[in-house]
C-alpha cells in the first residue's frame, strides 16, 4: 500500500510523464546532440523530484527512498534519460553523509536542479566496487592536486559537476570538481539507452574544501550512495519491465496470426503470466527494500542486495520475453519496447552491478 | 581417406595468405549474421577466386566436393580466423533451391552470378501481416501476358539495401487454400515500381529494410517450380536456413571471446572476472550447455554423413543453439559491464582509426546482445520451431 504522500507522488508523476514524455519526443532528443532535454529537466526540478532526498533543512522536501522508488519507477515506464537520481539521490547520499563537508549551497543548487552532479568513480578494466582507485589526491600547498582518469561516467554528458573519488595516501576520498574546471577533460558520448556517459581525465588543482571526504567517511558515504544506486536502479527495472509487459499484453491481443490473435494462443498467455509473476515478485521486493533502508532495519542490506540481484534478473527475463513475444517488430528502434530492455542492460552493471550484489549477499547472509 | 590435418592446415595457410588486416577488423567487429558489407563483398570474392565461396554445393555447381568433416573444418576455421561473414542467402538458399527445382536456364544464368557475387540476393518472404503465418501472405502477382504484375510488401528483408536482386513468395492464385495459391519468384529490384526503405534497428545499424511493389513487371520465367507451387519449394529451402548452420563453431567463438574479456576486468580483490565464483559458475554452466550442443551437432552430422535426412532435429538444433548463443551474449555483457554502454557506430566499422569509448575488448558486447535478441525470431520463432518439434517428433 502507498501513502498518502508517495500515491501523490506517483500520480504526479506518471500524469508528467504520459503527457510530456511520449516516445517519439523522447526519440527525438535521443537522436539530436543533446544528452538530455533542458526544458524536462527544468519541469522535473519545478515538480519538486530533485529535493526529495534532501531534508527540509537542506531545502528539500525530506522523503525517503521509498518515496524516490515511486518516482524512480515512473521513470523506468516512461524511459526518461534526465540523470535526475544519478544527481540528487547518488551524488546527493556523498554530499549529505554525516561527516561530509559539503557547503549549504550546493545541497541547495542540486535540489532546484540549477547544478547536476555525476559520480565518477569506474577506472579502466576494474570492476565499479574497486576503493583502492588508481586516481590520485596530493595535497598541495593551497589544496590538492587530483589527477587520473574515469571511465563510463553514467549521466557525464550533461553533468555540470563530477564527484571524483580518488586515493588521498592510503584512504579513500573524494572531492567535488566543476565540469569546466581547468585540466578535466571530458569526452561525453551516448549509450545504448539513449542517456549519456563521458570518460574525464584530469589533472587539476583544487581547494582543500573541495574534498567532499575522507577516509571512514568516505567509504561508508559511498556504501550508502551504492546502496541507495542499487534501490534506484531496482525501482526503474520494475517501472521497464512492467511496462514492457503492459505493451506485450496491449500488442498480443491485437497481432492477429494464424487467424486469431496472439494472446490466445495459451503457449504465450502462460508466458506472459509469468512475466507478471517476475513483475509483482520484484514489487514486493523493491518495496521491502525501500522501507528497511529508511528505516535502517537490521536485515537492510540483505533486502537491498536481494531486490537488486532479483529485480535485474527479472528485468532481464522480463524485457527478452517482451521482445521475443512481440516478434520482429520489437527489433526495430521505431517500436518501444525494446528499449525497456536496453535500459535494462544498462541498469544492471550502473553502480552496483547484479554480479557485485550477489557476491556481496552471500558475504552478508552468511554473516548474520 | 582423407587427411583432415592436411586439409587444415592448407585451409590455414590459405587464410593466412589472403585475410587483410582490415577484414580481420570486419570480422572481429562483426556483431550480427552479417559483417560490414564492403568487407564481406571484397572476402566473397577472394573465395570465390579459389573456388571455396560455395563449399555445400555440388562440385558440377562450382562447389568444392569436400566432405561433412571438411565443411565444418573450413567453417571453423574461417571463424576462428576472423574471417567476415559473407552475405549468405544466395549460397545457403536460393542455390540449392535452384539446383532442385530451377529451369536449366535459371541454374546457368543465375549460379554462376550467385558464386562470382555479380547478384546479390536478398530473402523476401515476411510481411507486416505475414511472420510466423507466412502462407498468409498478400503480395500478389496477376497474370498479364508474358508478365505478372506484382504489388504488395515485404519486410525484415535484410540486406535489401545491397541487393540486386529478391526471391519471393508472391500470391498467384486468391481462389484457393492460402498454401496452394503461392509462388515462388524472382525479381530484379531494378525494376520499375520498387521502393526499398531501411529499417533501423535496436542496436542502431541498418540490416533489414521493407520493400515496396508497385505494378512491378516480371517475366513470367522468373518463377521457380510450378506456378502455385511456392509453398512446398519455399519449405524446401526453409530446411536450408534452419540446416547447414554449425551452432557449435559460433558459440566455441563466443566462448573465446568472453574469456578474453572476462579476463580484462578486475573485481575488487585485485582478481579478474573470470576468476570471481559468482560469474566463473555461470560461465561454466553456459560451457557445459556448449559441450551437448556440441555432441548433438556431432550426432546430427553423423546421421548426415551417412545420408539421413535432420528433419525435425534442426529446429531442435535452432532453438538450443540460438539460446545459448543469447546467453554467452548475457555474460559477454554482465563480463564488462558498463564498458558495454557507449554507443558509438563508429567503433564498429572496421575503416574507422579514431579514439574509442570503450576498450577493444568491449566493443561488441552491447550491440550482439541487442541484435542476437532476433535469432530466436527470424528463421522461424523459437515458438514455432518448438510447434515443430511437437508435431513431427513428438506427434501432438
Ligand atoms: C533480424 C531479422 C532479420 C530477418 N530477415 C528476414 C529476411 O531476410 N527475409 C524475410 O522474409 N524475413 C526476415 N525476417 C522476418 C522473420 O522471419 C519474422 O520476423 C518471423 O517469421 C516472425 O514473424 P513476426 O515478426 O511477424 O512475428 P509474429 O509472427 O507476429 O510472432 C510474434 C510472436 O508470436 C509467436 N507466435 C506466433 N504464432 C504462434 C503460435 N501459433 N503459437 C505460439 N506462438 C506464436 C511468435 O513465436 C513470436 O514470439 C527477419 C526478422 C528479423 C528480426
Amino acid at each position: 500500500m502507498m501513502t498518502e504522500d508517495q500515491q501523490m507522488l506517483h500520480d504526479a508523476a506518471e500524469r508528467y510523464l504520459r503527457d510530456n514524455y511520449d516516445f517519439n519526443s523522447r526519440r527525438e532528443v535521443v537522436s539530436s546532440s543533446e544528452f538530455m532535454s533542458e526544458p524536462h529537466w527544468t519541469a522535473m526540478a519545478s515538480m519538486g523530484w530533485m529535493a526529495m532526498p534532501f531534508t527540509e533543512e537542506q531545502g528539500g522536501l525530506g522523503f525517503g527512498m521509498q518515496e524516490c522508488a515511486v518516482v524512480a519507477e515512473q521513470f523506468g515506464r516512461f524511459l526518461v534519460i534526465e540523470p535526475v537520481f544519478d544527481s540528487v539521490v547518488v551524488a546527493g547520499a556523498l554530499l549529505t553523509h554525516e561527516g561530509v563537508n559539503t557547503p549549504d549551497a550546493v545541497i541547495e543548487k542540486m535540489a532546484t536542479g540549477e547544478i547536476h552532479i555525476i559520480l565518477a568513480h569506474a577506472e579502466a578494466d576494474a570492476a565499479p566496487s574497486v576503493t583502492n582507485t588508481r586516481a590520485l589526491l596530493q595535497p598541495t600547498e593551497s589544496g590538492y592536486r587530483l589527477t587520473g582518469e574515469k571511465v563510463f561516467v553514467a549521466g557525464g554528458g550533461s553533468a555540470t559537476h563530477f564527484i571524483i573519488t580518488a586515493c588521498l595516501g592510503e584512504a579513500f576520498a573524494y572531492a567535488l570538481v566543476e565540469r569546466d574546471a581547468r585540466g578535466l577533460t571530458v569526452e561525453a558520448y551516448k549509450t545504448y539507452d539513449g542517456r549519456s556517459g563521458a570518460n574525464i581525465c584530469f589533472d587539476i588543482h583544487i581547494q582543500a574544501s573541495a574534498l567532499m571526504a575522507s577516509g571512514e567517511v568516505a567509504i561508508n558515504a559511498f556504501s550508502r550512495a551504492r546502496a541507495r544506486a542499487a534501490l534506484i536502479a531496482s525501482a526503474e527495472a520494475l517501472g521497464a519491465m512492467d511496462a514492457a509487459l503492459g505493451a506485450t499484453v496491449d500488442y498480443t491481443k491485437q497481432r492477429v496470426q494464424f487467424g486469431q490473435p496472439l494472446a490466445s494462443f495459451q503457449a504465450l498467455q502462460h508466458r506472459m503470466a509469468n512475466m507478471l509473476i517476475e513483475v509483482e515478485l520484484c514489487r514486493s521486493l523493491v518495496a521491502a527494500a525501500c522501507r528497511a533502508h529508511d528505516n535502517s532495519a537490521t536485515d537492510e542490506w540483505a533486502l537491498i542486495l536481494a531486490c537488486k540481484v532479483k529485480t535485474a534478473n527479472a528485468a532481464r527475463h522480463v524485457t527478452q520475453e517482451a521482445i521475443q513475444l512481440h516478434g520482429g517488430i520489437a527489433t526495430t528502434d521505431e517500436y518501444i519496447v525494446g528499449h525497456y530492455f536496453k535500459r535494462v542492460a544498462a541498469l544492471d552493471s550502473w553502480i552496483v552491478s547484479r554480479d557485485e550484489a550477489l557476491e556481496t549477499f552471500i558475504a552478508v547472509v552468511d554473516a548474520a | 581417406m582423407t587427411d583432415y590435418k592436411l586439409f587444415r592446415q592448407g585451409v590455414r595457410d590459405f587464410l593466412a595468405l589472403e585475410l587483410s588486416p582490415e577484414l580481420v577488423r570486419a570480422g572481429e567487429l562483426t556483431t550480427s549474421v552479417f559483417s560490414d558489407f564492403e568487407a564481406a563483398l571484397k572476402w566473397h570474392k577472394i573465395l570465390h577466386n579459389k573456388g571455396w565461396v560455395a563449399p555445400e554445393w555440388p562440385k558440377e555447381y562450382g562447389g568444392t566436393g569436400w566432405d561433412i568433416n571438411q565443411r565444418y573444418i573450413f567453417q571453423e576455421e574461417c571463424k576462428l580466423a576472423n574471417a567476415p561473414s559473407i552475405v549468405m542467402m544466395a549460397i545457403q538458399m536460393l542455390g540449392p533451391m535452384l539446383m532442385h527445382y530451377g529451369t536449366d536456364e535459371q541454374k546457368s544464368f543465375y549460379l554462376p552470378r550467385i558464386l562470382s557475387a555479380e547478384d546479390i540476393w536478398c530473402q523476401g518472404y515476411s510481411e507486416p501481416g505475414a511472420g510466423s503465418d507466412l502462407a498468409s501472405l498478400k503480395t500478389s502477382a496477376v497474370r498479364d501476358g508474358d508478365d505478372y504484375v506484382v504489388n504488395g510488401t515485404k519486410i525484415w528483408t535484410s540486406m535489401a539495401r545491397h541487393s540486386n536482386r529478391i526471391f519471393c513468395l508472391v500470391r498467384t492464385n486468391k481462389e484457393v487454400k492460402p498454401q496452394a495459391g503461392i509462388s515462388f519468384l524472382l525479381i530484379d529490384l531494378n525494376s520499375p515500381g520498387i521502393t526499398v526503405t531501411d529499417i533501423v534497428s535496436l542496436d542502431g545499424q541498418i540490416e533489414q529494410c521493407q520493400v515496396f511493389f508497385q505494378d512491378v513487371r516480371v517475366p513470367v520465367a522468373n518463377v521457380v517450380g510450378n506456378e502455385n507451387e511456392g509453398w512446398s519449394v519455399a519449405k524446401y529451402l526453409l530446411e536450408f536456413e534452419r540446416g547447414g548452420h554449425n551452432f557449435t563453431i559460433d558459440i566455441k567463438k563466443q566462448l573465446a571471446k568472453l574469456r578474453c574479456q572476462a579476463q580484462s576486468v578486475k573485481a575488487r580483490n585485485g582478481k579478474s572476472k573470470l576468476q570471481d565464483p559468482v560469474f566463473r559458475h555461470r560461465l561454466a554452466e553456459a560451457e557445459i550447455e556448449a559441450m551437448a550442443l556440441e555432441q548433438t551437432e556431432l550426432r546430427i552430422k553423423g546421421t548426415l554423413s551417412s545420408g539421413g535426412n535432420p528433419g525435425a532435429l534442426s529446429s531442435l538444433v535452432k532453438c538450443a543453439g540460438t539460446e545459448l548463443g543469447q546467453r554467452f551474449n548475457a555474460l559477454s555483457v554482465d563480463a564488462v559491464g558498463q564498458a558495454a554502454t557507449p554507443y558509438h557506430p563508429d567503433s564498429l566499422n572496421p575503416r574507422y582509426a579514431g579514439k574509442t569509448p570503450a576498450p577493444g575488448y568491449a566493443l561488441t558486447a552491447m550491440a550482439e546482445y541487442i541484435n542476437n535478441r532476433a535469432a530466436t525470431i527470424y528463421g522461424g520463432t523459437a515458438e514455432i520451431q518448438r510447434a515443430i518439434i511437437a508435431k513431427q517428433i513428438l506427434k501432438l
